[in-house]
C-alpha cells in the first residue's frame, strides 16, 4: 500500500514536470528548443545569450503566466471537487454544486452586459461565486427539518438554475453584435486571456482556499462518517463543514473569474485520483491536485497549439477525460464502492 | 482517574418529545451494562444523551465525576468510545486507517496522526486481533470483522468507557460470539463497557448489570438475574420466555 | 367589337394590376403591393437601408436608439418606436408587435440561405404580409438599394444612393488594385474587452478589411469569430490593429505584452468610429461603406488624402438625412485612437 501510494505520486509529478517543459516549449509562436534553453540559461544561471525580446515576451509573459494559471486552475478545481466528494459522500458532485461557478458566470455576464473593463469583470466573477455560496449555505443551514447536506445540496441546484435563468434572460437582451458574443466567449471558458497582473490578482485567493484544505487533509476524513460518529470522535462537525466550504468556495471563486467555466475537471479528476490511491484524503488529496494540475495543463497547451484559433478547454476536458475516465475505470481494482 | 459513567436522575428524548425519565447510572471500570428494550423504546436515544451528542433534557451526565456538559468534545472523545449500530461502509479506507481516525481528538487541528496515534492504533489492532486484516479494506470485511474494527477504533481513542449500540445486530452466529467475547475481555481489562441488545441470553452472557427500557420510559435496573424475569419481559415486549440456569449461569428462551 | 370591350376593361383595370411580382434575393416570388407606405424592417441592415431611401416609410427601429445614437437623426426619426428583429442572432420580435404595425411590406436584408428564405416564408404565410428577403453582402449593396427603391416606388432616391454606393466601391477598388501585394498591410480585428476575438477570413466582420486588401492574418482559417491567444497575435506580428471595443483600445498601451507588438509601438491601434451605426464591421449594412474611407485612410495615407470629415458629413447627409455638426465629427473622429496620430 505504501509503495503503491509511493509509485502513483511518483508517477504523477513526473507526469506533470514533463508535461510543464513541453508546455513552455510548445505555442503557436515558433521558438526553437536552443532559443528555450539560452532562455532558461540567462534566467536561472545568469547567462547572457542574445534572446530576440519578442521570444522572451512570448516565454515568460505569455506562455508563463497562462502555464501557471492552468496549474492552480487545475489544482483548485480537482480541490475542490475532491473536498466535495467526500463532504457530501457523493461521488456525482462537482464543485459546482453550491452554484459557485453559476454565481460566478452570472457576475462576470453582468460585467460584460455593462460593458466593463476585464478588470471589472473578473471581479464581478468572484465576488458572484462568493454571493452565490454564500446566499446558498444561508438558505441551506436555515432549513432545520432536512439532513444538513441535502438542504445545501437542494439549495444548491435551486439557486443554480435561479442564476442560470438569469443568465440566459442576459444573453436574450443583450446587444448580439458586441455583448452577446463576448458573453459566449466567457461562459465557453479560456485561459487566453490570462495575464500576470490576473494571476497576481486571482493566486493569493486561490491559495487561501488550497492551503486550509491542504492542511486539513487528514481531518476530512471524518467528514465521510455519519454526523454522530465524527462528533463523538470529537469532531466539530458543522464548523469543520463551513470551513470546508470556505475554501473550496474561495479557490473555485478565483479560479472561474480567471479561466471562466471549465467543467469536468473537478467531477473526473478526483475519481481518477481515489481508483489509483483510495479515499483517503489525507492520501487522495495531494494527488488530486498533482494530477488535476497536469490534466488542465495538458488540455490547455491542446487547445492553443492545435489550431490557430483557440479551442474551448472545457470541451476538451470533456473529449479527453471521459473515455480516460472509463479506460481507468473499467481497469481499477478498487473502486468507490 | 478510574473511569466512571453516571447519570442522575436524566431525562432524555428530542425537544418536545421526550422518551424516558429519571434514569439513575453508575457504571465503574470493568462493569458491562447491557440495555434491554424493544424498537423505539430509547436505546439509540440514551445512548446518545450518555455520549453528549444529543442534550439531556433534565439531569446530568458525569464521567469521571466531571459534567458531561462541560467537557469539550475532544475530552469526552478521550473518555468515551462510541461504536454505532449497523456501520455500512460507504468508503474503501483500510482497516488501519478507519482505526487511526479514532485518535482524532488526540491530534491537531491542522495536523495528521504521528508516531504515538500509529502506535496507539496498532495495539488497538492487536488487542482485538484483527492484525492480519489491518491493510485490507473495509468495504471487503465481513460484518464481525467491521464490527471489530470499529470497536478497535473506539479503543484507539483511547477511551475508558465504550458505548456499543447493538454491536451484534445482523452478524453471523460465529461473529456474535467474537463481539461477546470481546467485550468480556474489555471489561476484565477494566475498561466500563454498555452495549444494547436484542436477546436478553446475551446479557446473561456478558453484561454484569442489566437496563430494561420500555416505550413509555418504565425503567428496571438490577443484575441480569433480578431483570430478566419471565414477568419484565412479557411486559416489555409482549411475548413468553422461560428463564432456566445452565452451567452456572442462565439463558432465556422464548416460548412459542 | 368584343374585343374592343374587354381591351378598354383591361386598361381600366390596369392601376390595380400595378402589383408587382419581384423575385427577391433568396429566389423567392414575392407580391408586392402597388403603394407601399409602411415599411417593417426585420433587422438592423434593412433598418438602416430603408430609412435612408425613404426615412417616412420607416415603422420602426429594432432597437430603440440611444441618447447619443439618436443625435445622428432627426427629432422625428430618433424617436421611431422599437419593434425588434425578426431574423439574425437575438430573435425579439413578436409577430403580435408585427401585425399591430400594419405593415404593407416586411424587409429583410443579410443572409439568404434556405433557412432564412423558409423563415421568411413561415412569417408571410403567417401575417399575409408580403416579406422580401434581400443580399446584404457588402458587394450587394448598389443592388439591394435598387431593388429596394424599386420595391417601395422610391427609384430614384434609391438610384442617387446605389449609385453613391457603386461609385465608393469603385474608387476604393481602384486604388487598392495600385498596390503590390507586399505594400498591403498585415492587419489585425480584435474584438471584445481583451481584444482577443478576431474575425476568420471571408467573414462579415473581416469585409472591410479584406476588400482595401489588408491581409487578415487570422485570414487562412474561413468562418467567422474565434477567440485566439495573444501568443497567436503576437507570432502573426500585424502591422495595424483595429478594434471595436474602448476599453480594450486603453488596456492595450498599457499591458507590456501587447507593447511587443510592432503594431503597439508604431502607435497603429485604430478603434472604429461607432456612431450611430459602426462603421467596421456590425451592423452588416451600408454604414461600412464610410468605414472603407476611414480604413483605407489608415492603411494607405497616401491612397486616401480626402478630407475624412467633409466626407463624412457627406455620407451622412445621404444616408442619415441630416449632416452631423462640428461637435458631432469631433466626437465621432476625435476620439482618441480613430485617426492615426
Amino acid at each position: 500500500m505504501i509503495r503503491r501510494t509511493a509509485l502513483a505520486y511518483a508517477l504523477a509529478t513526473g507526469a506533470l514536470a514533463l508535461l510543464t517543459v513541453f508546455a513552455f516549449a510548445l505555442g503557436r509562436f515558433p521558438i526553437s528548443a536552443l532559443e528555450l534553453a539560452q532562455l532558461v540559461a540567462n534566467k536561472l544561471f545568469g547567462a547572457a545569450y542574445d534572446i530576440a525580446p519578442s521570444a522572451e515576451t512570448v516565454v515568460l509573459q505569455v506562455r508563463g503566466p497562462r502555464i501557471l494559471a492552468a496549474l492552480l486552475v487545475g489544482a483548485a478545481l480537482a480541490a475542490a471537487g475532491t473536498a466535495y466528494q467526500g463532504m457530501f459522500r457523493n461521488p456525482l458532485v462537482s464543485p459546482d454544486i453550491l452554484g459557485v461557478s453559476a454565481g460566478a458566470a452570472l457576475g462576470a455576464v453582468l460585467g460584460i452586459f455593462f460593458s466593463q473593463s476585464a478588470l471589472v469583470i473578473q471581479l464581478g466573477a468572484f465576488a458572484g461565486g462568493l454571493a452565490a455560496v454564500g446566499l446558498v449555505y444561508a438558505v441551506g443551514s436555515n432549513v432545520r427539518r432536512h439532513d444538513p447536506i441535502l438542504s445545501l445540496i437542494l439549495a444548491g441546484i435551486v439557486l443554480g438554475t435561479l442564476l442560470g435563468a438569469m443568465i440566459a434572460l442576459l444573453k436574450y437582451l443583450a446587444d448580439p453584435y458586441n455583448q452577446l458574443p463576448a458573453i459566449t466567449y466567457w461562459l465557453l471558458g479560456s485561459l487566453a486571456a490570462v495575464s500576470p497582473g490576473d494571476l497576481a490578482l486571482a493566486a493569493p485567493f486561490a491559495l487561501a482556499g488550497l492551503v486550509p484544505l491542504y492542511l486539513l487533509r487528514w481531518r476530512m476524513n471524518l467528514l465521510s462518517l455519519s454526523d454522530d460518529e465524527a462528533r463523538a470522535l470529537g469532531v466539530p462537525v458543522a464548523r469543520l463543514r463551513i470551513a470546508v466550504v470556505c475554501a473550496a468556495t474561495l479557490m473555485t471563486a478565483a479560479a472561474v473569474a480567471i479561466s471562466g467555466i471549465i467543467g469536468w475537471v473537478g467531477l473526473l479528476i478526483p475519481h481518477a485520483a481515489r481508483m489509483l490511491i483510495g479515499p483517503e484524503f489525507s492520501r487522495l488529496l495531494p494527488l488530486s491536485m498533482v494530477l488535476g494540475a497536469a490534466f488542465l495543463l495538458a488540455v490547455d497547451t491542446l487547445a492553443r497549439t492545435v489550431a490557430p484559433i483557440e479551442i474551448p478547454p472545457g470541451v476538451l476536458t470533456a473529449l479527453i477525460g471521459t473515455p480516460f475516465f472509463l479506460w481507468l475505470f473499467v481497469t481499477a481494482r478498487r473502486a468507490w464502492q | 482517574m478510574a473511569m466512571r459513567v453516571e447519570a442522575r436522575q436524566l431525562g432524555y428524548g428530542y425537544p418536545g418529545r421526550p422518551v424516558g425519565r429519571d434514569l439513575e447510572l453508575e457504571l465503574g471500570a470493568g462493569e458491562v451494562l447491557c440495555v434491554l428494550g424493544p424498537n423505539g423504546g430509547g436505546k439509540t436515544t440514551l445512548f446518545r444523551t450518555l455520549l453528549g451528542l444529543l442534550a439531556a433534557q433534565a439531569g446530568e451526565v458525569r464521567l469521571e465525576g466531571q459534567p458531561l456538559e462541560a467537557l469539550a468534545r475532544s475530552e469526552v472523545a478521550r473518555r468515551v468510545g462510541y461504536v454505532p449500530q449497523g456501520h455500512v461502509a460507504q468508503f474503501a479506507f483500510t482497516v488501519r486507517d478507519v482505526v487511526l481516525m479514532g485518535r482524532t481528538a488526540h491530534v491537531g487541528l491542522f495536523a495528521a496522526p504521528g508516531a504515538t496515534d500509529r502506535e496507539a492504533a496498532e495495539r488497538a489492532i492487536a488487542a482485538l486481533g484483527i492484525g492480519e486484516l489491518a491493510e485490507r479494506v473495509v468495504t471487503e470485511l465481513s460484518g464481525g470483522e467491521r464490527q471489530l474494527t470499529m470497536i478497535a477504533r473506539a479503543l484507539a481513542q483511547g477511551a475508558r468507557a465504550l458505548v456499543l449500540d447493538e454491536p451484534t445486530a445482523s452478524l453471523d452466529f460465529g461473529n456474535q460470539v467474537r463481539v461477546l467475547r470481546e467485550i468480556r475481555r474489555l471489561a476484565a481489562e477494566g475498561y466500563a463497557v454498555v452495549f444494547s441488545s436484542h436477546d436478553p441470553s446475551q446479557a446473561f452472557l456478558a453484561a454484569s448489570r442489566v437496563l430494561l427500557l420500555a416505550r413509555g420510559g418504565a425503567l428496571r435496573q438490577g443484575t441480569p438475574a433480578e431483570v430478566i424475569t419471565a414477568d419484565n419481559l412479557r411486559q416489555v415486549y409482549g411475548v413468553e420466555v422461560r428463564v432456566a440456569p445452565l452451567e452456572g449461569t442462565n439463558v432465556c428462551l422464548p416460548v412459542l | 367589337m368584343t374585343r374592343a370591350v374587354l381591351a378598354a376593361l383591361l386598361l381600366a383595370a390596369a392601376p390595380a394590376l400595378a402589383q408587382r411580382e419581384m423575385l427577391d434575393a433568396a429566389g423567392r416570388y414575392v407580391v408586392v403591393p402597388a403603394k407601399v407606405e409602411r415599411v417593417y424592417a426585420a433587422g438592423p441592415p434593412a433598418s438602416i437601408l430603408v430609412y435612408a431611401i425613404n426615412p417616412d416609410k420607416l415603422l420602426g427601429w429594432t432597437r430603440a436608439l440611444r441618447a447619443d445614437e439618436a443625435a445622428f437623426f432627426p427629432d422625428k426619426y430618433a424617436r421611431l418606436p422599437e419593434l425588434g428583429r425578426l431574423t439574425g442572432r437575438g430573435n425579439t420580435a413578436n409577430v403580435e408587435v408585427l401585425l399591430k404595425a400594419r405593415p404593407d411590406l416586411v424587409v429583410d436584408v443579410g443572409a439568404t440561405a434556405a433557412v432564412f428564405a423558409s423563415l421568411a416564408d413561415r412569417v408571410q404565410h403567417q401575417t399575409g404580409v408580403p416579406y422580401l428577403l434581400l443580399d446584404g453582402r457588402f458587394e450587394a449593396i448598389p443592388d439591394t438599394l435598387r431593388a429596394l427603391g424599386h420595391a417601395l416606388g422610391d427609384a430614384a432616391a434609391a438610384e442617387r444612393l446605389a449609385e453613391y454606393c457603386e461609385r465608393a466601391l469603385r474608387e476604393v477598388a481602384a486604388r487598392v488594385a495600385q498596390v503590390p501585394p507586399e505594400k498591403r498591410p498585415r492587419a489585425y480585428y480584435g474584438r471584445g474587452p481583451q481584444g482577443l476575438q478576431t474575425a476568420l477570413g471571408g467573414s462579415i466582420n473581416a469585409q472591410v478589411m479584406e476588400f482595401l486588401g489588408a491581409r487578415n492574418v487570422a485570414g487562412a482559417a474561413r468562418g467567422g469569430l474565434a477567440v485566439v491567444s495573444l501568443e497567436q497575435v503576437l507570432a502573426w506580428d500585424p502591422e495595424v490593429i483595429f478594434t471595436n471595443d474602448p476599453n480594450f483600445y486603453e488596456h492595450v498601451w498599457r499591458d507590456a505584452r501587447w507593447g511587443a507588438l510592432a503594431a503597439v509601438r508604431a502607435k497603429r491601434v485604430h478603434l472604429a468610429p461607432h456612431l450611430p451605426f459602426g462603421w467596421f464591421d456590425f451592423p452588416p449594412g451600408p454604414n461600412r461603406i464610410i468605414g472603407l474611407y476611414w480604413a483605407g485612410k489608415i492603411l494607405y495615407p497616401e491612397l486616401f488624402p480626402e478630407d475624412l470629415r467633409a466626407k463624412t458629413a457627406e455620407f451622412y447627409k445621404l444616408f442619415h438625412h441630416r449632416a452631423p455638426s462640428a461637435a458631432q465629427l469631433d466626437q465621432l473622429l476625435g476620439e482618441p485612437g480613430v485617426l492615426p496620430r
